[in-house]
């Protein structure tokens, strides 16, 4: 995969411009004491108990949402080619079977570096959902979620 | 994982008043028109002491406004109630927007020495 070739239908990709050298910004994936400082969205936090970046290696870690909830997270090291790509398998634990694979690219450009993070689905539904409540748990509020996916179809 | 990732805690109240099937009703009814108790009364087949109980509901977490009309109060959709449900419902887009974004952030700001 590239980050220029079409998106399927189970794909998703998301891209910014980071404003720093390619090197810092790749090492930035490469380290927990980077990780836990900008890995997920305002307000969340992470608990690590494992850590290995290499390919085969795994992070394992906890998200902690604003109101106490904890997610869990695998992820799986596929390929790393620093400083310019990282494939990675991200789940809920090695045997979930919604496990899906991410690529980041790493590209230089003058005022910093780009990187793309693009997603790929098992199933067109899966990557549905993730874009609509990305990594949800499943059967923890069903009827919010479906409320959540009603109001966004009909405001939209 | 991510799910609960925007969701304010003091408009959480947005959640519980759309929980309820019949105030998403009348919320449906409300999409691009304003209309009289009444008229949302017919539309539902309720009586309208029951729909004046859910407007309330609804206006008080600002999803809905009331227009006084000479005599008549005709109520409104008010879409700004829907911002903590929009940010709740954060999406790939959403958790990566805003995880690039600190990125950015940590990037620029990281020390010199920490630079090898």
């Amino acid at each position: 995969m590239t980050p220029d070739t079409a998106l399927s239908d189970r794909e998703l990709m998301v891209s910014r411009l980071i404003g720093g050298p390619r090197d810092v910004v790749f090492e930035a994936f490469t380290d927990v004491r980077h990780l836990s400082r900008w890995w997920g969205p305002e307000g969340f936090t992470t608990t690590t108990r494992t850590f290995e970046f290499s390919e085969g290696g795994v992070w394992e870690f906890t998200m902690h949402g604003q109101d106490g909830t904890d997610y869990p997270n695998w992820i799986q090291w596929v390929e790393i080619r620093a400083p310019e790509l990282i494939v990675l398998r991200h789940g809920e634990g090695p045997d979930d079977p919604e496990q899906f694979s991410s690529t980041f690219f790493f590209q230089e450009r003058t005022d910093g570096t780009r990187v793309i993070l693009r997603s790929e689905f098992k199933t067109k539904e899966l990557c549905d959902r993730a874009a609509e409540e990305y990594g949800a748990i499943e059967g923890g509020n069903q009827t919010l979620d479906s409320l959540g996916t009603y109001v966004t179809a009909r405001w939209e | 994982m991510i799910r609960d990732m925007a969701r304010a805690r003091t408009t959480a109240d947005a959640f519980n008043a759309i929980a309820e099937p019949h105030r998403r009703e009348i919320l449906a009814l409300l999409k691009g028109r304003e209309r009289v108790v009444s008229d949302i009364a017919d539309a539902m087949g309720m009586n309208q002491p029951a729909v004046s109980k859910h407007l309330k509901v609804l206006r008080e977490v600002g999803l809905v406004y009331v227009h006084p009309d000479g005599k008549q109060r005709r109520y409104g959709l008010d879409a700004r109630g829907l911002e903590p449900v929009h940010g709740w419902t954060g999406g790939f887009e959403e958790y990566w927007s805003e995880s690039l974004e600190r990125l950015d952030t940590y990037v620029k700001k990281r020390p010199r020495e920490e630079e090898r």
